[in-house]
Parts: structure tokens; sequence; C-alpha cells
């Protein structure tokens, strides 16, 4: 039985607001668009006019989940949580819409379209079929869609042979994005981690965390699929192996998002997977401060604008990246002010969503452009999708520069 | 991890800490539960304004105020410390064009039309200085419901100065055309960002300025690009142009946030946001280090040399009385001074009454290290600063920036003294 | 001296007040009342709000818990806009007599109080922060009403039909000639004068002070103040009446009212309505009694702690005429002391008030000789006339229609710039006080840190007032703020009151204010 602790973790947490406005200053969203009154407003304020009948506000809807209020708060106020647990139950009532609940399913989604990859890459990529989607799904037109690998990275991992004789093991947990869109990244990361001489596991059946689900307000969905992920990786954390999560969102899930907003607080698996779970990046720089981490970089001669992910700030671990990046020879960084990019998972694929979500990223579309380097860095996959598509700059997990400077590409 | 230094608390204190260490060369670590003090208050550096009555000259007030409350901070910081600590902020933050000294106070009008003693100001408000009087015109937004030019005004030209010296002041206001009816302070500051907006309102306002008057805005005259905004409103309206504080979010700690945090940057500083500070491993009198809630299940020790506590006061958080009236610091539990017994009054009816806890804090050694009820520090190399100090009231006696920067600078300087 | 003559006065502005004053009015007399301050600001407005079903009273008190059902339905009938339908619970705690329980069911089926037992996991679902040992459950029709709109929407309608409604005008004499009351001398603190109203019959309804007002026509009353008081925590930690299935006792009850909930209450007689304090052993009764209710209540922000004074009305000899129930007394002093013209109506609880009011203006009717039939069971009052419940969320909703197009001043409370225009305009005062218990101004968390100053400058702008009233405005609305929030500062809202005082005194240096005498006059305001 949940105790009024765990209970009140997310909701009490209103009784810290001093409604300070911290929160309002740094929200991407409300500082571009009158729409979204801030998250101070539908957060801590608008909660206390909540009852079990659900939220009188509609303007809820235009928050991005992005988290960082949450973050920046010096309260302790939950306040990203507050709201995603109002949107659900706002979404609960006026029913979720069918293109909602089909882009918070980037599993199926991948799993349909990976053996038709060339077909419906041709199609997502067609004008003609985007305009037909926006007009019947509201999904807009120019939002980053990602394109279907052909492929997965479950299949390559399965064929892979690791090398001799590693001296210790690591579970990944490559999320959808990877495996159906961007294999590369795994088959990357895996290297990455084998030339520190780890064997990299890559459980089977890691299927979709639920965070889109979640996003989407769609929690008891969002609640069978973690859950069924913490099983599949479990016994892996019970045996004492790290995770690690190359998705910088799908791992905030694990570590702490699925408990908080999932009223799952006090679910033992989701713990203990919790507890052993790491953003790669977080990971290496923690070998590097034990000295384990192999810094035999070639030097690398190029500028990259690097943006941390708003999701990353969630993970409270500062910019571990940048720490990477220093140790690599002519290794130029630019690092981006900006606070976000805008696509906060699948909000900016929604049409009524979609000129938000540009202008909260025309700074940092602003910076890489200037930067006028061949390729930027981000930690996470549709952050880097919106980017490439708004800037024309191809976007990179931090992990391929590693694996370059490595010399890893052979 | 492991590292030279950790500071927790990213207010002025923290930052002033972290930074002068940084730029040291020491390895430091800026961890902070969301961000403090400089995105709520103006970003003008009030060393002592009332001690209890007006301060005239801060540098001679302090050591006076010193000599009757020992227990002060300021009894911890040699004043030469505190004359580096402006002299070290004034560089650091070049582009905001620090002004003033501690030998005498401003006197800048608050929001509400009182002219509040001050002792160091960025340039955008050093123009609204009341001294000497003069004639002042004070600009109203349509849209901003944080600033109310014709009250302030009214106030203001009631105020009898010191010197003698006569002052007017009256309010415009702007019809500043837009459809929005709830626009905060960072839109404008935005909106002030954009030659359009801005050529609008020096339009409109030019008509209506008499020769001689010079002219206060709310303080939301440009963001990143408030240095260029405050140079074409002067140029464009031929006349000084000020800032006024008001109600938070504040736009100039903002930019004094964003110019300290480039600063931290550039020197290599690591900035983590988010973690709260749950406790400590400690041993042999000295803190080995800081244990913090991870993001997951989990917590993350972060291993130091030294370490700074500027986690402010109790509107932070950072020292808690709870129900049944006890008292703690959160992170250390560290002893709080100041604190009556449970079964005496620890506030009074009277608002504006002296309350018996409003200097509660932590007592520190004469290297601002936390101290136990013998006056010995707790831990060797555990430091505090800032608003969690016993024996202020900042906010009464306008000093609560000044106390920031002085206890940071110098908590800095005693880790640096120490190491070398 | 202005002269006013009508035929009915009422003294006291609470609910019983408005109740006659409605009453008489919608009867066809032409009617005054008074009250030495504004409406609801005695003990009307000093409760928590809850709408009796009557489960409190069936075991003590069977008669009064009868005439709370019986009113509650008609409340619910003609009140709906100030109800909010919450619903109740009792629920039988650890600390309570198991077999109270059993008891309290057949009462209540005795006196048609509609009462169910639940399974106690059904109230832990309905209510998940309720202590889960609790062993039985009931449900009951108990809700949360809002007393100042309540009054106020007795007021408009008193108003409708003809009668005067004058807050701030204090009574200092009654007009007593030839063994009868003529009418009463009352100072208009507003307006500075004298004013004298000449009646064919006066109703002292000035409950706590009743007493004083019937000696001023020679007559003995003796009502003790009994203080109660009640702690506001800053949000809804049950959103259903929670009531211990015990005998009435200290902090047996939390109601949700509004965004926040209220524990209540004790029962001290003090000697003076006007002179007691809340001690520090009263909070923590409260808070103790939270904690058994809502296990973590200690853990939860306490906003506010305030108290009311209960008139508890005692008769002085057997002897005496007591045309009354045992829940309230009214008293005819023509049969009771020889005084003519002049009714008392006290004790009671705001849940009765229409009834006492009915039975005053029944025997005032009786008094004037005249028959004319009580018709305020009938009548809907203004806002209400849909019979739509309150909705907690109403304030939002109404927001979000106007979100581009009105400033919200008042964050807290969702209160909007045309809001608070509305209400200067309305009541044409100064004190940030009224505007409060008109539209909630500064009643939420902050308790005012933001929306004081943003009010100040409205006030100043619209009220042309000069600065310096803005001034007086401001700093009592902030000493008004702090005398509830002192006795609770801990945690959470010691927080809020360090945040706050940064803003008034850091930021706007509040202290330095130009006016007379800014330190002495704030803390006058106090004890005033």
């Amino acid at each position: 039985m949940q105790t009024m602790e765990t209970m009140e973790w997310v909701r009490g947490s209103l009784d810290h607001c001093v409604k300070c406005t911290i929160c309002e200053t740094a929200c991407p969203v409300s500082n571009v668009t009158p729409l979204f009154p801030g998250p101070k407003y539908v957060g801590p304020q608008a909660e206390r006019f909540r009852t079990a009948e659900g939220s009188p506000d509609a303007s809820l809807d235009y928050c991005s989940g992005c988290g960082i209020c949450t973050t920046v708060c010096p309260q302790g106020v939950k306040i990203a949580e507050i709201n995603a647990k109002a949107r659900a139950v706002m979404k609960a009532e006026h029913g979720v819409p069918l293109r909602d609940r089909i882009i918070a399913r980037s599993g199926l989604t991948g799993k349909i379209g990976t053996p038709v990859a060339p077909i419906a890459n041709w199609f997502l990529a067609n004008p003609v079929f985007r305009r037909l989607l926006e007009r019947t799904l509201r999904i807009h037109r120019d939002a980053p869609v990602p394109r279907f690998a052909g492929r997965t990275f479950q299949s390559w991992a399965r064929r892979h042979r690791p090398p001799a004789a590693p001296t210790k093991a690591v579970v990944y947990f490559h999320g959808c994005s990877t495996n159906y869109y961007e294999p590369r990244l795994g088959e990357m990361t895996v290297a990455v981690l084998e030339h520190n001489g780890f064997r990299v596991l890559v459980p089977r059946g890691q299927e979709c965390c639920g965070l889109p689900l979640q996003s989407n307000g769609l929690l008891d969905d969002a609640r069978r699929y973690v859950k069924k992920l913490a099983e599949t990786l479990v016994p892996y954390a019970r045996r004492g192996y790290d995770i690690v999560a190359t998705s910088t969102s799908c791992g905030l899930m694990l570590k702490r998002e699925a408990m908080e907003m999932l009223d799952l607080e006090d679910d033992e698996v989701l713990r203990t997977v919790s507890a052993h779970t790491y953003d790669i990046c977080e990971f290496l720089v923690e070998l590097h401060e034990r000295d384990e981490l192999r810094t035999d970089f070639n030097p690398l001669p190029i500028t990259v604008p690097y943006h941390a992910p708003c999701q990353q700030a969630g993970h409270w671990m500062g910019k571990p990246a940048l720490e990477l990046f220093a140790l690599i020879p002519e290794l130029r960084v630019e690092e981006s002010d900006a606070d976000c990019c805008g696509i906060a998972g699948t909000y900016g694929l929604k049409a009524e969503k979609y000129d938000i979500s540009m202008a909260v990223g025309a700074p940092l579309f602003r910076q890489v452009q200037e930067a006028r380097s061949e390729l930027a860095a981000c930690d996470s996959e549709t952050c880097r999708w919106q980017i490439a598509k708004a800037t024309g700059v191809p976007s990179v997990h931090p992990i391929e520069v590693l694996y370059r400077s490595y010399g890893l590409g052979g | 991890m492991s590292t030279d230094v950790v500071v927790i608390g990213a207010g002025l204190s923290g930052l002033t800490a972290a930074v002068r260490l940084a730029e040291e060369g020491r390895r430091t670590v800026l961890l902070a539960q969301g961000v403090g003090s400089t995105h709520l208050a103006p970003a003008c550096i009030d060393v002592l304004g009332y001690a209890p009555d007006l301060v005239e000259s801060p540098a001679k007030a302090v050591p006076a105020l010193v000599a009757e409350h020992p227990e002060h901070p300021y009894a911890r910081v040699a004043p030469e410390t505190l004359a580096a600590s402006v002299a070290w902020l004034r560089e650091r933050a070049d582009g905001l064009g620090y002004t003033g000294s501690l030998e005498e106070n401003l006197l800048v009008p608050t929001a509400v039309g009182v002219p509040k003693p001050t002792a160091i100001v960025p340039e955008a408000m050093a123009a609204g200085d009341l001294r000497s009087g003069g004639r002042f015109v004070f600009v109203g937004l349509r849209a901003l419901k944080n600033f109310y030019p014709a009250y302030l005004a009214e106030n203001l030209s009631q105020v009898k100065l010191p010197s003698g010296a006569t002052l007017e002041a009256r309010a415009v206001r702007l019809s500043d055309p837009g459809r929005e009816a709830d626009v905060g302070p960072l839109d404008y500051a935005r909106a002030f960002e954009d030659p359009v907006f801005r050529r609008a309102v020096t339009d409109e306002l030019r008509l209506n300025l008499q020769p001689g008057e010079i002219v206060g805005f709310p303080a939301v005259l440009g963001l990143d690009e408030h240095e260029a905004v405050l140079k074409e409103l002067r140029d464009a309206l031929e006349r000084p142009v000020f800032e006024v504080s008001s109600l938070p979010p504040s736009v100039p700690g903002i930019r004094l946030f964003r110019t300290l945090r480039a600063a931290f940057r550039r020197v290599g500083g690591r900035l983590v946001i988010g973690p709260t500070a749950t406790g400590a491993k400690s041993g042999d009198g000295r803190v080995e280090a800081l244990v913090v809630q991870s993001a997951a299940h989990r917590t993350t020790t972060y291993e130091a040399g030294s370490f700074v506590l500027a986690t402010g006061g109790f509107a932070a958080g950072a020292i808690l009385l709870d129900s049944f009236g006890e008292v703690r610091e959160t992170v250390f539990g560290l002893p709080v001074s100041g604190v009556p017994p449970t079964d005496e009054p620890r506030f009074l009816p009277g608002y504006l009454d002296d309350h018996p806890m409003a200097r509660a804090g932590l007592a520190v050694d004469g290297r601002l290290r936390p101290t136990d009820a013998d006056g010995h520090p707790v831990y060797e190399n555990l430091y505090a600063v800032g608003a969690m100090l016993h024996g202020a009231e900042p906010w009464r006696e306008q000093s609560g920036n000044g106390l920031a920067l002085a206890t940071g600078f110098a908590a800095a300087a005693q880790i640096l003294e120490e190491a070398s | 001296m202005t002269n006013i003559q009508t035929e009915v006065l009422v003294i006291g502005g609470g609910s019983t007040g408005l109740g006659v004053a409605r009453d008489t009015a919608m009867r066809g007399f032409s009617t005054v009342l008074v009250d030495r301050g504004d409406l609801a600001t005695g003990t009307t407005g000093r409760f928590h709000g809850l709408l009796h079903s009557g489960g409190r009273y069936v075991v003590k008190d069977p008669k009064a818990a009868e005439e709370c059902i019986h009113e509650n339905r008609i409340l619910r009938e003609i009140a709906a806009d100030c109800i909010e339908d919450t619903g109740g619970l009792f629920v039988t705690t650890p600390v309570d007599d198991p077999m109270y329980a059993d008891r309290f069911a057949e009462a209540c089926r005795a006196v048609d109080v509609p009462v169910e037992e639940i399974p106690v996991a059904a109230a832990l679902r309905r209510e998940p922060r309720l202590n889960p040992r609790i062993s039985r459950a009931f449900t009951v029709p108990d809700a949360h009403i809002d007393s100042w709109k309540t009054v106020w929407a007795c007021a408009r309608s008193a108003e409708a039909y003809g009668a005067r409604i004058l807050p701030y005008h204090e009574v200092l004499r009654l007009v007593v000639e030839d063994g009868a009351v003529k009418g009463a001398v009352a100072l208009d603190h507003r307006g500075g004068e004298e004013v004298e109203i000449g009646a064919d019959i006066v109703v002292n309804a000035s409950g706590a002070w009743a007493g004083r007002i019937a000696a001023m026509a020679g007559c003995e009353v003796t009502v003790f103040p009994g203080k109660g008081i009640m702690v506001a925590m800053n949000h809804r930690l049950v959103n259903t009446v929670v009531n211990r299935c015990s005998m009435p006792s200290d902090g047996d009850i939390i109601v949700p009212a509004r965004a926040v909930s209220i524990i209540g209450t004790t029962d001290v007689k003090v000697a003076d309505p006007d002179e007691w304090e809340i001690t520090r052993e009263e909070v923590q009764k409260m808070l103790d009694a939270g904690e058994n209710l809502v296990p973590g209540f200690r853990q939860a922000r306490a906003l506010r702690v305030w108290g009311g004074v209960r008139p508890l009305y005692q008769e002085k000899a057997e002897a005496d005429t007591r045309d009354v129930t045992r829940a309230h007394a009214l008293l005819n002093h023509r049969t009771r002391d020889g005084v003519e013209r002049f009714l008392t109506i006290t004790g009671g609880k705001f849940c009765t008030f229409r009834l006492m009011a009915e039975e005053t203006v029944d025997a005032l009717c009786g008094e004037l000789g005249v028959e004319r039939p009580c018709r305020t069971a009938e009548e809907r009052l203004p806002d209400s006339e849909d019979k739509r419940y309150y909705w907690l969320g109403a304030r939002v909703a109404q927001r979000e229609e106007t979100l581009h197009d009105d400033q919200l001043i008042c964050e807290c409370e969702f209160i909007s710039r045309s809001d608070l225009e509305v209400a200067l305009r309305r009541r044409g005062t100064v004190n940030l006080d009224d505007i409060r218990r008109s539209i909630r101004l500064g009643m939420g968390p902050c308790q005012g840190g933001f929306c004081i100053y943003r009010t100040a400058g409205i006030l100043h702008e619209i009220q042309k007032t000069s600065s310096v009233v803005a001034n007086r405005a401001l700093l009592d609305f902030v000493q008004e703020r702090w005398k509830g929030v002192q006795p609770v500062l801990y945690g959470d809202q010691l927080r809020q009151a360090r945040f706050d005082e940064w803003i008034f005194q850091g930021i706007l240096d509040v202290g330095h204010l130009p006016g007379d005498e800014v330190r002495s006059a704030t803390v006058e305001a106090t004890s005033s």
C-alpha cells in the first residue's frame, strides 16, 4: 500500500512552492508563446484547484514536458511531474487522439516499418504523403521523423562476436530508436565499451520504456510497458551489473520518471533497475574518475556545437559529455546556451505545436548554424533529428565523437 | 567522484566562491538544487543600508555594526576582503558596468518609491541615484503587472533627501500596443531586444519628455543584449536612462547569473543543477564526501578537499523549522544559532517588529567554518556563506548581496590560502 | 447627524443578522442592518465552512441534528452557488471508541440524517491520505459552504427587497423611550459621523456581542464567547469532509474548503469576544489531531491559523422566558425584561441561520401584530438561481477564458485585474482585507507576497487615492496576513514568510515608505 509520503511525493511537493517565478524564467515554451501560461500556473498553482474530476485548465496541454522547471526549482517542487499527471488525467477525460496513440508507440511503428523500410522511408520523405498525414493525423508536414534503418540493432547484437577475454561486463539498454532507426549508434556504443574492456550484454526483448505513452497521457499503457522492460533488465541489476543507456529520455524514465509519474515509487523491480541505470556519458565519466577509461584518443581537429538536451538536465549530473570531449585532443566544443531544441519527444511533431517547437529551438538552431561545423552533438535522439532537420547539420550522439577519436571506425 | 572543492548552492555566494576557486585553478564542482537568489533579487550589491538608521557610508558603518554585533557575519570578513570582493565582481562582470563604492551609499528608488540605500549597482541602475535630486520620469508598460509608476512617483516626490536637494517625479504610461494583457518581465526584456519595439517606445516617449528629465524604466531592458539596448535607449532619448527593480523574477539578476555562469564555464568549472545534497561522509573532523540524491534510485558521492555550503537560509529551505519547533540545517545537520527556546516566542505579532528569530543561522569562526556550541569548527574543511549565516538580517538591513559576495569571496580565499 | 427611519433595525452583520434582514425585507418590512465592521467579520466569517449534515450532533444533541439536516436540505436548494457538494465521511480512527459507530448510525436514522456505512477500503480509495487504520466509515451529506458568499448573497437579496445594509456602522447607544426601544445611534466609521436610526422594532443579532447590545437597553444577557481555532492547510489533503466518528471533541474534523483543507476546532470559553489569543498548545493540539486523521499531516504545509468565538448563551435564571430550542436562543425582551420592541437572537450555528431568522421574524411579526409568511426557504439566493453547486475548478476555468485579455493579479487564488477592479469599485474601500473577503485576495500560499504590491498600485490608480493611503492599505494588509501566519510559522510557511520578507523589505523596502509613523501604525493594526 502506498504511504502518504510516496503518494504526496509529487502532489505534496507543491507545498514547497513559494511562487518565486524561477520556473517561469526557464520554461522554453512559455518563453515563446502566450498560449502556455507557464509551469507555475499549470503546476503548483492550478493543482490546488484540481480534484479527481480533472483539470479546469486546457492550456496545460501546451506543456512540452521537457522537465526544465523541476530541475531549476530551488525549492524541490516537482512541477513537471505535477503537470504530467494532470495532463494525463485531462487526456483520459477528453480522449487521446489517434495521432497521439500512434506516435506514442515507437516500438510498434519500428517493428512495422523495419521490414518495409525503403517504402516507409519513401513515404515519410514524400511531401504529398506528409501533407496528407498532416491533414488526417495532424502530424506536421515539416516535423522531423526518423528514417527506418531497415535492420535492427538487436539482430546485429546477436551476430556480434565480442573480443576475447573481457574483464568486466555491462548491460546496454538501447531503446527503440537505436534498435530501429540508429543501429549504428548501438554498434558504436558497444565498440566504445569493448574498447574499454567491457563485455556488453544486450538483453533480448527490450521493448519500449513507455515514455512516449506516458507523455501522451496513456498512463496505463506506459505502466505496462515500463514494468515489462524492468522485468527484462532486473535479473542483471540483481546480479550487480550496471545498465547504460544512450537514450537520454528513456534512461531518465528508468531512473526516476516512471516511478514518479506513474505512481510506481514503491515498485521494487523498478527501484532495483533504477539504482543500476546510468547515462552512457555519465558512466564513462565515472570510469574516468576511477582512472579506468582509456584515454588513447586521437586528435579530432573539428569544432562541434554541443547541445545538452533538457531531459539530460533531469539526470542531475551536469554535462558529462563535455568532460569526455575535454579528453579529446584538438576538439573544439561550443557549448550551447539554449535550453531546449523544441521537440520534447513527440511534442514538435504535432501540427498544432510545430510552430512553438520551432520557436523554442530557434536560438539553438542559430548557434548550430553559426558554428559552420560539419556536425553537431547532442545526447538525445529526437533532439538530434530536430536539430538536423532544422539546420541541415548532421547531429550525432557524443559517443560517436568518442568512437571516431578512439579510431574505432577502422 | 572526486575533485578539489565542492560548492553547494548557486546563489550569489555560491557562484562567487565557485568562480573564484575555479579561476585559481581549483577543480570545482558547483552543485545546486535549482538556481537561486540571483533570479529573484535586484542585482545591486547592498552592503549595508540600515543600521538601523540610514547608512551613508558602508565603509564606516560596517566596523561600527561589527563592534555592536560581534556575531554579525561581517565580523568574519576583513574590510580589505570586502573591498576586494567588490573589486573582483566589478571586473568579472564588466559587461554589467558595476559602479559605486563602499565609501558612500547611493539611493535608488524601489518599485514603491522608497529611496533604497545600496553601495554598488549595475550601470543600468546608476542614473537612478536620487541623492542629488533631479527630475525623474517613470515609464509604465501596459501589460507589466509588477510596476506601477504613478504610485512610485507619488511616493518618491514626498521623499526628503538627506542632501536637501529637490526631487521631482512623475509617471508616463506607454500605450504599448499588443494583444496580450499579461506580459512578464522576461518577455518584455526580449521585446526590448527587438529594434521595432524599441523604436515604438522611444518615439512615443520623446513626445512626452521635458528637457532635463531622467527616465526610469522597469528593469526589463534586455537580457543578453542588455548593453546594446541600454545604450540605444540613452542615445535615442538623449538623456540618462535607468532601471528600477521590482517583484521577482529579476531580469538584472538573471544577467548577473549568466555572467557568472559564463565566467565559471570559462575557467573549467563544473556546474550540476538539480540534485539535492542529503548528507555527508566524514571522519577525523573533516568532511570526506558529500552525498547527493541521484536522479536514479541511488546516491552519488562527491569527494573533495574542501566544501562550501551556500544553500541559503530559511527562505531557501536550507534551514528548516519543523512543526514541533525543532530547527535543523538540512545537509550536514549543523547547529543553528539564534533560535529562542521552544517555549519562548520566535516571532512577534507586528510584522515590522524585531523578531527574536530574525537573526538565526549558522555561527561560523573567523575562517567562516560553522562552529559548535563551544565555538569550535564542526569540520575543518567545511565553510558556510551567504544567507544562512547567523547574526544578520539581510533584508531589513539591506545587506543581502553584500554579505553573499563578501562571504563567498572570503571562503574561497580561506580555501586558497589553506592549500598554498 | 443623519436620520434614518425604518420599520426594522437589525444589529449585527453576520449570518443571523443578514438572515433576519433578508427575511424582514422579503416580508415587506422596511429594514436597515448595521454592523460595526464589515459583513461576516465576527463569528460567521471565522468558521471552517462545514455545512453540517447533522451527523456531528446526532448522538449528543438530536434536536440540533434535526435542525441541521433540515436546513442542510434547504440551503442546498437556495444557496447552491455557496456550496461545494463534497459529501462527508465519519470514520472510526484508532483513538475513537469503537462502540460509538453503531450508536452513531442508529442515531442518524432516528433523526433522518442519510447515512450509509461503506467498506473501509472504499473510504480509503475515496480519500487515500486518510489514516489506513480506520475501522469503520459512514457517508453523510456534509458539504462545504462559503460563509462570506452566503452572507453577501443574503445582503444582495435583502437589498433587492429594499433593505439598507450599512457595514462599518457601530451602534453607540440604543434609543429607549417609554419602556420601548425606538432605534439606535450608530457611528459611521467611514463617513466619520453619527447616524440616528429610528425603528419600530430592533433585532439584536450580534452573536457573541449580544450581551453588550442588550445592556444598552438595560437588559442582561449572558453570552459566553467560546473560542475555536482552525488551521488551514495549503492544499486539499481530503476532498470530502472527514469527521471522527466519536463524541464531538477538539480537532475532530477536516473540511475541504475551496483550495485548502481546514482542521478544527477547539472550544474554550473566553472572557471577552474581542480579546483572546491563539496559543502554541492549541496549534499543537490541532496538528496532533490532523496527524491522527491524515498521517503525515505535520509535514504538510500549514497556511494560516485563525479563531472565532461562538456565542454560547446562558440563561440567568430558570424563571426566564426562553422561546428557544437548545441550539439557539430567541429572547423577547418584552416578556423577559419588560422592554418592548426589542428581540435578541443569539447562540446557534451558521447552518441554522435561516431557521433562526425565520423564528425571529415570526416573533417580530407577533410583536408588531401582523401575520406575514416566511418565504426564505423557497426563494433562491442571487447567483444560486440555477441551483448549480460551486465547483473547485471554476476560477481556473474562468481564468482560462480570459488568459490573453486580462492580468492575473493574485496568482494563488486566480484573481484577475478586472475581478479586482470590480471589487474595488463595488466596495469603494481602501481596506484590502474587505477586498480579500469579497474575492479571496491574498488567501493562497504566498499570503499576498506578490499581489499586495500589485493591488496597492492598482488601488492607487483606480481609486485615485493618495500614495500615502495606498501605503497604509499595503502595510495594513501585510500586517493582517502576518497575524494569521505568525502562529504557524514552521516548515514551508516559514520558507514563504522569509521569502515574502525579502520582497517587502529587501526589494521594496516597505519599512521606509512615506507616511506617518509606519512602524507603530502597523503594530496597532494587529490588536484592533
